[in-house]
């Protein structure tokens, strides 16, 4: 037996570099003269193909007083253009003037603070909803949504995180050119319809996964917990008021500022000749002016000056994060990061859930993360448990700070470490199984990394980590002064289980 | 069997970000279009696309292989289907079955501790699984190409003889006491639970849950037991897609699995549902700022011939992305939900389901419960829209292709359809009957399957903070919630 694994490891590297070239050789690259980035993959099997538009922009482009409004674009994305989603844009143009007008004028009001005349606030609300119900007429609901449909769209949808926004959806091969008639133009004139419903929507999406969600709000006190300065802190979802106070206006230029074609990425794979794509692209979003470069996130996440710790007290029973500072992808010690994060989670024979789950049976779940809440900027390598009662956070704790210590004494085998670079390579010939898999994967490390080929570099940059690298890495950061801790905490047992074995 | 909208792999990016909405759960090249970019009006050829078939064998012990070879990426996925279910374990043992299928993978084999097998696993990149659910049992194995022989032996120690390690039962019965534990952690996992309770009866197979008493009472000689009983070759389907040649692939399986008895099993019998005549209402109580509202009643088997046009009018009701009547009402007019929608679900044994769901703010509780129930009633009253109409069928039959998006699907299906009775060719017959349904067929199966005298109507939230109180929609009963 053993003979026959060490065939398998020693064999494995020369298929995955034969496959890294291969995958290599058939991304087709392309930029716009207005910088937009295209990369496609050919694939002919289906005649189908995956879409993906990723702009560099998320929850940390937001500030105190406009959280939230990465998302709230996102969702106003899907309502149509100056084209689609109404029957005459003209005349709805001048009632959606109107709304804002009236909106500006409720800011105005609250701006007066505690000499604010609630009774006008209320009169302006009044006015504000009647007209929305006058813009209406105009409007046909989720037209966008409906024309896809038709035209046999699948997982069109879209998602907002903190470094990036992303717009899927798959179609059957020849709807291509209505896929880029409506994205050209969906890319270029947005229109903010429906607006204050939308946000209604968003704040119910809120309650739906923080609110009501033990595991959203231990995340959402996590991240503000851990990071003082840096926009990371913030919830994607936003502030709740700062949420219920965006404006469509202020929406709207935050598109403008957001949404240029530089900071835009489309991925395409399927069944497309590139170079006959490739003129049509040219053509429809060629055309989108170009924009200035938007603004740099400046903040910068301050050291941390001892170790920081909170509570989330709710009905649900306990959980626990443990967050350490480290830098962004960019930094050579990130794929040291990757390595700690594989001998640490990935598969059974992982350290901590051999550690908390199978010999010390405290825990029913442990893993780690590098890069929450993001990639791009400064971030943390995180600690999830959930503790198996009548064991506590604080006993998982603790035996995930032993296994710390046992990387920084012990450090991985040459076993562990060829094992986590197998693993890397299985999963990622994975990813690429369907042309959604691989047209995201494209898309996120472009629009993340700056560069598709991230993803090959960071794989041979693991494959040359060491297991002094590991060592070394987990001293340096994982510091009880550098940590952030957040359990919840169970404040009623309304319904108590008996039995299982201590 | 869900044809429409097929959410196959999770993108990585999801675990990332915040999503728009949720969902509840050879190549032929492109063909004209019309002049113009406009996106209204667009006109397409139909896609023409011939999808590769599986290739059907039975093996000498009775097992029945479907086969289609895919050599884009050197990997190998084997797919095997197990006739079982916990609707058969004893009512005294619920839980058993999931623990035969966990324990099975996490218990060890015959010639490999269990230690061992996740070892080599992980240093192949294996990836191997046994799962036992309601109706079915499944196992699986994804190797990459160079390791599947290695794979597959590994695979059939652990189908044939797995050991059930009493160290590894027991990590796995105190998971499912700490999920007991866990079970009212979230609103929305006690609306659905208690919606199904009421739907199929509590001590019912299909609505019935484990408790501590029951998770304590299984035994390892149970687990070896149930195993015995119900993992026999001629009670499973195996699939295999990937990089291999089919001759050969048939010649390895042939061999690998030749010492394997045929053996009958007998399966227990199952407790059919009752339909409840009357509708009722129940509520929950919890201190949160957002309700949970489920609504609906037993639906259909999937045999029925209605099922074309039920499907099409639920595609209109509820179930169709952003245009359907409540997405379009609740939430985009009225902007008082982020999930909502139905499901009219048929089942494989038993009747299935049809619901109707929503979470939205306390202070508007009732305000969205009768729009969802008004929607019920209205789309028995009249006839739906030629748009509407037009959208759901063409929705269905456009994205029809994307029933074929790879060689483990398409093998999946055919598997899935084969255990379940239903003809080969059910997809083709699917997409005939829904190019044939009408307004008038959907108003027929929304008067004859759909029940507004029948709602079971669960809400779980704060009642003291609803715009009304529940008991505007029929007496309120109190379920009081225990572990």
């Amino acid at each position: 037996m053993k003979k026959w694994i060490f065939i398998a490891i020693t064999i494995i590297v020369t298929p995955f570099a034969a496959f890294a070239q291969s995958l290599a050789d058939r991304v087709i690259e392309h930029t716009l003269s207005n910088g937009l980035r295209i990369l496609m993959v050919e694939r002919h099997q289906v005649p189908t193909i995956s879409f993906q538009i990723m702009y560099r922009v998320g929850g940390v482009n937001e500030v105190n007083g406009n959280t939230g409004i990465a998302h709230l674009y996102e969702h106003m994305a899907f309502k149509g253009t100056e084209k689609i989603g109404t029957t005459n844009y003209a005349e709805e143009k001048k009632i959606l003037a109107k709304i804002e007008e009236i909106n500006n004028n409720i800011i105005q009001e609250k701006r007066k603070g505690i000499h604010a005349d609630d009774k006008r606030l209320s009169a302006l609300e009044a006015q504000r909803e009647k007209r929305q119900e006058e813009a209406r007429q105009y409007v046909i609901p989720n037209e966008l949504a409906e024309i896809y449909d038709r035209n046999g769209a699948v997982g069109f949808n879209a998602s907002t995180g903190k470094d990036f926004t992303n717009y899927i959806v798959s179609f059957p091969a020849n709807r291509l050119p209505l896929w880029i008639a409506m994205e050209s133009d969906r890319m270029a004139h947005p229109v903010m319809r429906e607006f204050y419903k939308e946000r209604d929507v968003v704040m119910e999406e809120r309650r739906r996964s923080v609110e009501t969600n033990p595991g959203g709000k231990l995340y959402e006190t996590f991240l503000a917990t851990a990071f003082a300065a840096h926009p990371y802190g913030n919830p994607t979802l936003g502030w709740p008021s700062d949420e219920q106070n965006l404006s469509a206006t202020q929406t709207a230029e935050f598109f403008k500022i957001y949404y240029g074609p530089s900071n835009t990425v489309i991925s395409m794979v399927g069944d497309f000749k590139a170079d006959e794509v490739i003129p049509q692209l040219e053509e429809a979003f060629g055309k989108i002016p170009s924009a200035p470069i938007p603004p740099r996130v400046i903040t910068e996440e301050p050291p941390q000056r001892g170790e920081k710790r909170a509570e989330v007290e709710d009905e649900a029973n306990a959980r626990l994060m443990i967050g350490y500072h480290k830098p962004n992808l960019h930094h050579a010690d990130d794929a040291v990061f990757d390595v700690i994060d594989s001998l640490l989670s990935m598969g059974r024979t992982a350290r901590l859930y051999k550690k908390l789950v199978i010999e010390k049976k405290i825990a029913v779940s442990v893993s780690s993360r590098s890069g929450t809440p993001g990639a791009r900027f400064s971030n943390l390598f995180t600690f999830s448990a959930t503790p198996r009662a009548p064991h506590t956070t604080q006993e998982s704790e603790a035996a995930i700070y032993e296994e710390i210590e046992r990387l920084i004494s012990e450090g991985p085998t040459k076993e562990e470490l060829q094992k986590v670079i197998t693993n890397m390579d299985a999963s990622l010939i994975r990813s690429l199984r369907s042309n959604s898999g691989l047209a995201s994967q494209l898309a996120y490390f472009e629009t993340v990394a700056g560069d598709w080929r991230y993803t090959l570099r960071n794989r041979d940059a693991i494959a040359k980590v060491t297991a002094e690298d590991v060592k070394r890495v987990a001293r340096t950061y994982f510091k009880k002064k550098n940590r952030t801790v957040v359990t919840l905490v169970q404040t009623e047992s309304p319904l108590i289980v008996q039995g299982g074995s201590p | 069997m869900k044809i429409k909208r097929i959410k196959k792999h999770i993108p990585l990016l999801a675990l990332f970000g915040i999503v728009l909405f949720l969902l509840p759960p050879m190549a032929a090249r492109a063909g004209g279009m019309s002049s113009g970019d406009d996106p209204r009006t667009m006109t397409f050829d139909p896609i023409v696309f011939q999808p590769p078939k599986a290739e059907r064998r039975i093996l000498s012990n009775g097992m029945i292989v479907y086969l289609m070879e895919d050599h884009e990426l050197p990997l190998i996925d084997l797919q095997i289907t197990i006739r079982t279910g916990d609707i058969y374990e004893p009512a005294n043992k619920i839980g058993l079955a999931s623990l035969t299928g966990s324990v099975m993978r996490s218990g060890g084999n015959r010639s490999h501790s269990s230690e061992k097998l996740d070892e080599i696993l992980d240093q192949i990149a294996a990836r191997m699984s046994v799962g036992i659910g309601s109706t079915s049992g499944s196992a699986s194995l994804n190797t990459l190409k160079k390791d599947f022989d290695f794979g597959l032996k590994l695979l059939t120690e652990t189908l044939i003889f797995p050991v059930f390690e009493e160290d590894k039962l027991n990590i796995a019965k105190n998971r499912a006491l700490e999920g007991i534990r866990r079970r009212n952690d979230r609103a929305s996992g006690i609306a659905t639970r208690e919606f199904f309770k009421q739907l199929y009866g509590t001590d019912n197979p299909y609505a019935r849950e484990s408790t501590v008493e029951t998770i304590n009472a299984i035994t390892r000689d149970d687990l070896i037991a149930f195993h015995q009983k119900y993992f026999v070759p001629n009670n499973m389907m195996l699939g295999v897609t990937g990089d291999f040649d089919l001759d050969e692939m048939i010649k390895k399986l042939e061999k690998t699995f030749a010492g394997w008895e045929k053996k009958p099993v007998d399966f227990p019998k199952v407790a059919t549902v009752s339909e409840r005549k009357k509708g009722a209402v129940y509520k929950i109580n919890k201190a949160i700022s957002q309700t949970q509202v489920r609504i609906g009643h037993l639906g259909i088997k999937q045999d029925n011939p209605d099922f074309y046009a039920l499907s099409i009018m639920n595609d209109i009701l509820g179930a169709g992305g952003l245009t359907s009547r409540l997405f379009q009402d609740i939430r985009t007019r009225q902007g008082l939900a982020y999930s909502v929608g139905s499901a009219f679900r048929p089942g494989k044994l038993e009747r299935g389901f049809f619901l109707a769901y929503g979470a939205t703010r306390a202070e508007k509780t009732l305000q969205a419960m009768t729009t969802i129930i008004q929607h019920i009633g209205e789309i028995r009253e009249g006839l739906v829209s030629d748009e509407e109409l037009k959208r759901a069928k063409e929705a269905f039959l456009n994205s029809f292709i994307f029933s074929f998006s790879s060689p483990a699907q398409i093998v999946g299906r055919q598997i899935s359809l084969e255990y379940y009775g239903l003809p080969g060719d059910f997809l083709e017959q699917y997409r005939a009957n829904v190019e044939k349904v009408t307004k008038d067929d959907i108003l027929r199966v929304a008067k004859k399957y759909l029940h507004p005298d029948r709602l079971i109507v669960v809400a779980v939230g704060d009642e003291s903070l609803f715009d009304k109180p529940l008991s505007a929609l029929g007496q309120v009963e109190e379920i009081v919630l225990t572990p």
